[in-house]
């Protein structure tokens, strides 16, 4: 047996019903953890999750695992933090092994102005709560000696900010963790079940319309990645989304010599060591928008290239697997969730690249905003309906990584 | 190392149909970069009058930013293994696209072939193809 | 397993250490199994590439399947550790003194219509078809040193050889890699001296004694060995296996002694190149495309050699509720390592099949299916291009310490940012601007396309004159700025800020093209260089060098300076009189030394973006995406006087009518402080809270104290803030000069 065989939590699938309070659409981690926290911290557990595939089987289970809220704008940094935070306090509160490790992130900068990019990414977390260090070169080569610090003659690391708090846990068991305690308090989580529709009277919405028949609801919520807009088209909604593809691959296994997590703006690429001891290593979304999951060459190449710049011992590392998810990206780079204008209809989306990281903090609001009526002050900036009020909440500086 | 030298010329920018009918003398060499665009090696603004005259909006300007060498077999072979994309069998032919990674376009004739950049690049460029002189 | 060298061996090998005689032709997995060793420590060898279980690390590189690597003399191997994984290459291994092989991967490339994968009889009857058909074929196989790695789109077919990689552009390609052998999972499965039929014949083939073996199942061919009947229940023995016990129909458990158990237990397609093609014309031929009945479910021993996963790990992930492959394959981490479910994958599917009733499909093949490095799979990649102004060895000359920036290279400083702060204060001093965007349009809808882009007048800019304007986009959000110059009537040229030329140049042509406008579009930002020559003396400066009359204020024209014909157009960013003096390229080296030259007496020095950025800031001159953010409307950068509403139309207007009406929460505002400049990005804040952030602060040498533009994102807008533990005060911008009249001087 090997260390990580999930010997600890167990699933109770429900049958399904024709009617439920609450009907999250996308069985993902945000989808999950919205019911978790609608289940624990409110008492609502007449609620269903629908997912078309196996849950986590969308971006929640292709992602980098990364967690961290060193962002660019004060609403952003103070929303990751929670979410950073409740991470931290994840398998106390559930009881599940999700293999969280702290472990501080690294952004280097190679560039005058990426080093002013840096500076100012340490101020602004760390006056919104989450403690960022700006470091030189010594510092960055005692955090992780395998740095080259000439960027192989090309890079050179001037310095980097020093995210103390970020950490990594692995994302299939985020999903679990939340799907385990949701269904032990009575949700019901259907797989392989496909929304085809909403069910609608005038223009509330009042239920999901599925492949396995209709399913009536109190409230709606949109879950779902990657395909978004056209969930939410069957509400009229229009949303400021576009999807785009995002590509990660890991290495084999090695022993566990690598600290922490890895960051460069300038190369656009990321890097930290699985529990297991795989290299997992990323780069941004691709510019142009698609709902493709196929891999490609150019995506592998290049980021193993920008990659092995600043670490070249990774050059000798055998590339395992390499996959591709889709985004869903907004037009300000900040996530959207809350009320869509449309009544029974509440969305989660625009996770971007980001979205693991947000998990525990967006399912508690939503669950909050579901069970209150009320807007909570913490996701109040991130409305739809800031595109409309002119409040979009620009973080493209924080887009580098993921 | 590649030795990547300014190639000195005109450029056009003007109605394809007027970019058609023109012609140039024989020294030069037309490299049609677009529909509407093409870089004469070795001309100078005075070639273009014809075109001045079809197309009385055309842009005619010497053009000294691009830096180029020209390339006989072996050394041509050697540039390939750094190009990705198909290069034209049929001669004379121009392509354009990544070489080593940088932007770069090639007009290839039956003897030999002239690689070029915008001379930004030349550094660059030359750097990577250091093998290949 | 051993042999009896009958000659001289044709290389060694060192394997952990020892050095180990091979035969020509021998694989490092043959040669160590020929000198009676394992490649790992244990478990079934297929030497087909399909399992881990011959893996090790190879000069340095861990994870080489060795059965798929030639001896070659010297080689050094090292096994795997028996438990936990191996150590990064280098880090942990400082006895390797041989430069890695794959320090520097070459790359070749081909083309071919057909593409056929895999040899056999399956592959050379697809090539021979295709050749028939007047195709051009290639066709890899991995015994002719051709390891396929993954199939990417095109379709593009990325192959590894012994001298570097191989790219092949393909129409199509027809997967023939036939079948794998079947791995026995049981107790024991994990001892050495278990082989599959195909191992054991190629073994024998290279002369290597299997010394008492077993067959069970489908027996090798050729091969000497005592075939045993019955279904396999477990392996006995201690490291190495010494018997194989079987049952019959009679389920009476037979022990058999022996050295060495070969297993025929049958075959499964090797289709993972084609089921990670989805979408591709790649297509599947042979006993890869064959449908081979799952082994029966396992019900103990390992089932996945990589991850180590055990039956009963399976068995226990079932009952949490994993219900499915996928989720048992998460859960139990079964097929997700080095083999990507080539030993395991039969088994874990008929593990589910008989768990829930329904047969599944295997689970998505990924790249890659034989493993690459880094190194190889990056080979021939480049990171960005950065470009050189034609002025960048005379910047190295003068000391200029050079920074990237938008793409470029640029001069950060000269060593002394206030002394070139002061050149252009109070005596002239150059700039490179060569970075700049540069275009020209020209053509009868000029006007018409510029008064659409811009949102100021364009019609009334008359020839000779020049503008500074805002580059919207539809959002009304500031997406660059710059200068339009115009030459004639239909004749303009435009500028850009140096990063965002690039997308400004694709944000004039497609508009042009949507609109449908008749306009010439040449973009001239690497064809030409400039110089800005800025300061109180510039003017006398390019007196001296034969520009006998400088243009006035947003003026510009064709002239010839110190020999050199330039586009002289007169602004100011810096707030002294300003010329920037466009040329070709390939002069331009001579034209800086000129002017050089002949301000020597004057005073002059050379200014890098370090003092530019803060004569700018005094100026209140805001740098896009510096100070503006993705959502910057010009209200928000107190910029309206640079849009005209009373036009027809714009890009942008409309929004910016809406957005007009909505209450102004956000808004870039000056600010000046006591004491030295606080760090870029600094949190404003004001009664306790964050209220906004410093986008640009410099300390000015000539006010002696801090200027800054900076965000408020709270209304009411504050008048006194806190930054930096001091107190700030909002001040309306330019913090010099607020008439401008050096600018025009």
């Amino acid at each position: 047996m090997n260390e990580f065989v999930e010997t600890l939590l167990e699933m109770q699938w429900h049958e399904p019903k024709s009617s439920y309070d609450v009907v999250i659409i996308g069985g993902g981690g945000h989808g999950l953890a919205t019911a978790y926290y609608l289940a624990t911290k409110h008492g609502i557990t007449n609620v269903a999750v629908i997912e078309a595939n196996y849950i986590g089987s969308g971006n929640s289970g292709r992602n980098t695992t990364i967690i961290r809220a060193n962002y660019g704008i004060p609403e952003s940094v103070r929303f990751y933090q929670r979410s950073l935070e409740l991470y931290a306090g994840l398998e106390d509160e559930t009881g599940c092994w999700i293999m969280h490790a702290t472990k501080g992130l690294l952004w280097m900068a190679h560039t005058e102005t990426g080093m002013r990019a840096e500076r100012a990414r340490a101020l602004i977390n760390t006056a919104c709560g989450a403690e960022t260090h700006v470091v030189g070169p010594q510092e960055i080569k005692q955090i992780c000696p395998q740095i080259d610090l000439t960027g192989s003659g090309r890079y050179p690391v001037l310095g980097a900010s020093y995210h103390v708090g970020a950490a990594t846990a692995r994302h299939d068991r985020v999903v679990w963790a939340y799907a385990q305690g949701a269904m032990q308090r009575g949700v019901t989580v259907l797989q392989h079940t496909k929304v085809t529709g909403l069910l609608r009277e005038g223009e509330r919405v009042v239920g999901v319309e599925t492949d396995r028949g209709p399913i009536s609801a109190g409230v709606v919520m949109s879950a779902v990645g990657g395909n978004v807009t056209k969930i939410a088209a069957h509400a009229h909604v229009r949303l400021p989304v576009r999807t785009h593809a995002l590509q990660a691959f890991v290495t084999n296994a090695y022993g566990l010599d690598f600290p922490g997590i890895i960051s460069d703006s300038e190369l656009s690429c990321y890097v930290s060591q699985t529990p297991r001891g795989q290299m997992l290593i990323g780069a941004e979304f691709e510019p142009q928008p698609s709902y493709s999951m196929q891999s490609t060459f150019n995506s592998l190449a290049s980021c193993a290239k920008k990659i092995s710049s600043c670490l070249p011992f990774l050059r000798e590392l055998r590339v395992l697997r390499q996959w591709t998810g889709i985004c869903d990206v907004s037009a300000d780079f900040s996530p959207i969730m809350g009320f869509t204008g449309v009544d029974g209809f509440v969305i989660s989306t625009g996770w971007g690249t980001w979205g693991f990281k947000g998990i525990p903090a967006g399912g508690q609001q939503m669950a909050e905003l579901i069970a209150t009526g009320t807007t909570p002050d913490l996701i109040a900036p991130f409305a739809l309906d800031r595109f409309e009020r002119d409040h979009s909440m620009a973080d493209l500086g924080s887009a580098g990584t993921r | 190392m590649l030795a990547l030298d300014t190639l000195h010329g005109i450029r056009v920018v003007a109605s394809p149909s007027a970019l058609d009918a023109a012609s140039w003398p024989d020294n030069t060499t037309v490299l049609r970069l677009a529909p509407d665009d093409v870089f004469v090696i070795g001309a100078t603004i005075e070639h273009a009058a014809v075109i001045a005259t079809a197309d009385a909006d055309a842009i005619i300007v010497a053009e000294s930013g691009f830096v180029g060498c020209w390339l006989h077999n072996d050394a041509l072979a050697e540039v390939a293994t750094h190009i990705e994309w198909h290069i034209p069998t049929h001669r004379p032919a121009f392509a354009q696209g990544y070489v080593a990674g940088v932007p770069a376009k090639l007009w290839l004739t039956d003897d030999r072939a002239l690689l070029l950049c915008a001379s930004p690049y030349a550094h660059d460029l030359s750097e990577r193809l250091k093998g290949s002189a | 397993m051993s042999d009896t060298p009958t000659s001289a061996p044709a290389g060694r090998i060192v394997v952990d250490g020892l050095p180990i005689p091979y035969e020509t032709g021998d694989t490092v997995a043959v040669a160590i199994m020929r000198s009676g060793g394992h490649p790992k420590h244990g478990g079934t060898v297929c030497l087909g590439g399909d399992c881990p279980n011959c893996s090790a690390i190879v000069d340095g590189v861990p994870y080489v399947r060795t059965c798929q690597t030639a001896a070659t003399p010297g080689l050094m191997v090292r096994r795997h550790p028996a438990v936990g994984n191996p150590s990064f290459p280098a880090v942990a291994q400082p006895d390797i003194t041989r430069t890695p092989v794959t320090d520097h991967v070459s790359v070749s490339r081909a083309s071919a219509d057909i593409v056929v994968i895999g040899s056999g009889p399956s592959g050379v009857a697809a090539a021979t078809s295709a050749s028939a058909d007047g195709h051009s074929v290639m066709v890899l196989d991995a015994h002719d040193g051709n390891e396929v790695v993954a199939i990417y789109g095109g379709p593009t077919v990325i192959v590894r050889r012994p001298e570097g990689m191989l790219h092949v552009h393909a129409l199509r390609v027809v997967v023939a890699t036939g079948a794998a052998e079947i791995h026995p999972v049981c107790p024991g499965n994990n001892l050495r001296g278990i082989v599959t039929a195909r191992a054991a014949e190629q073994l024998h083939a290279a002369g290597i004694n299997l010394g008492n073996a077993v067959s069970i199942g489908n027996a090798p061919v050729g091969v000497p060995c005592t075939p045993i009947t019955g279904i396999i229940v477990r392996f006995e023995g201690s490291g190495s296996v010494s018997a194989v016990v079987t049952v019959g129909d009679d389920d009476v458990e037979v022990t058999t002694p022996c050295t060495t158990a070969i297993v025929g237990l049958g075959l499964a397609p090797r289709d993972m190149l084609s089921r990670m093609s989805g979408g591709l014309p790649v297509g599947l031929v042979g006993q890869a495309a064959e449908k081979f009945a799952l082994p029966p479910c396992p019900t103990a021993g390992t089932v996945c050699p990589c991850s180590r996963v055990e039956v009963e790990d399976l068995e226990g992930v079932w009952a949490r509720g994993f219900h499915e492959l996928e989720l048992v394959k998460r859960a139990s981490l079964c097929g997700t390592g080095t083999c990507q479910g080539g030993v395991c994958g039969p088994h874990l599917r008929a593990f589910v099949a008989h768990h829930s009733g329904a047969e599944p499909e295997m689970f998505t093949a990924r790249p890659a299916t034989r493993q690459i490095t880094l190194a190889e799979a990056s080979a021939d990649t480049y990171t960005d291009v950065f470009r050189r102004s034609p002025l960048h060895d005379e910047h190295l000359a003068l000391g200029g310490q050079l920074d990237r920036f938008g793409g470029w290279w640029r001069p950060w400083n000269y060593g002394n940012h206030e002394v070139e702060y002061w050149a252009v204060r109070e005596a002239v001093s150059l700039g490179d601007v060569s970075t700049l965007g540069k275009l020209v349009v020209s053509g009868p809808d000029a006007v018409e396309l510029l008064e659409r882009l811009y949102p100021t007048t364009v019609a009334d800019i008359k020839p000779g004159r020049s503008r500074y304007v805002l580059l919207l986009n539809e959002r009304g959000h500031l997406i660059d700025d710059g200068m339009i110059c115009r030459e004639t009537d239909s004749r303009f040229v435009l500028t850009f800020t140096s990063g965002g030329a690039a997308n400004a140049e694709m944000w004039v042509r497609d508009w042009a093209e949507t609109w449908g406008l008749q306009v010439h579009i040449l973009d001239r930002t690497m064809s030409l260089a400039a110089i800005n020559v800025t300061g109180p003396l510039a003017a006398t400066l390019l007196q001296r060098v034969g520009l006998v009359d400088p243009p006035k204020f947003l003026q510009h024209r064709h002239d010839t300076v110190a020999g050199v014909p330039c586009h002289v157009m007169r602004l100011s960013f810096t707030g002294e009189a300003s010329f920037e003096l466009h040329h070709a390229a390939d002069r331009s080296v001579e034209l800086w030394r000129a002017l050089m030259e002949a301000g020597r007496d004057l005073g002059i020095k050379p200014h890098g973006l370090q003092a530019l950025f803060g004569l700018r800031l005094e100026k209140g001159h805001v740098i896009v995406g510096m100070d503006s953010e993705l959502d910057s409307t010009p209200r928000r950068l107190d910029m309206d006087w640079a849009v005209k509403m009373d036009k027809p139309d714009f890009l942008g207007k409309t929004a910016l009518v809406r957005t007009a009406s909505l209450p102004d929460h956000r808004r870039l505002f000056g600010f000046t402080m006591e004491g030295r400049a606080p760090t870029e990005g600094s949190p404003i804040w004001s009664d306790g809270n964050v209220v906004g952030h410093v986008a640009s602060s410099f300390t000015s040498p000539l006010l002696g104290h801090a200027v800054m533009l900076g965000w408020l994102k709270h209304t009411p807008f504050p008048e006194r803030v806190q930054i930096d533990g001091r107190e700030a005060s909002v001040a309306q911008p330019p913090f010099y000069d607020p008439k401008g009249r050096r600018a025009r001087a």
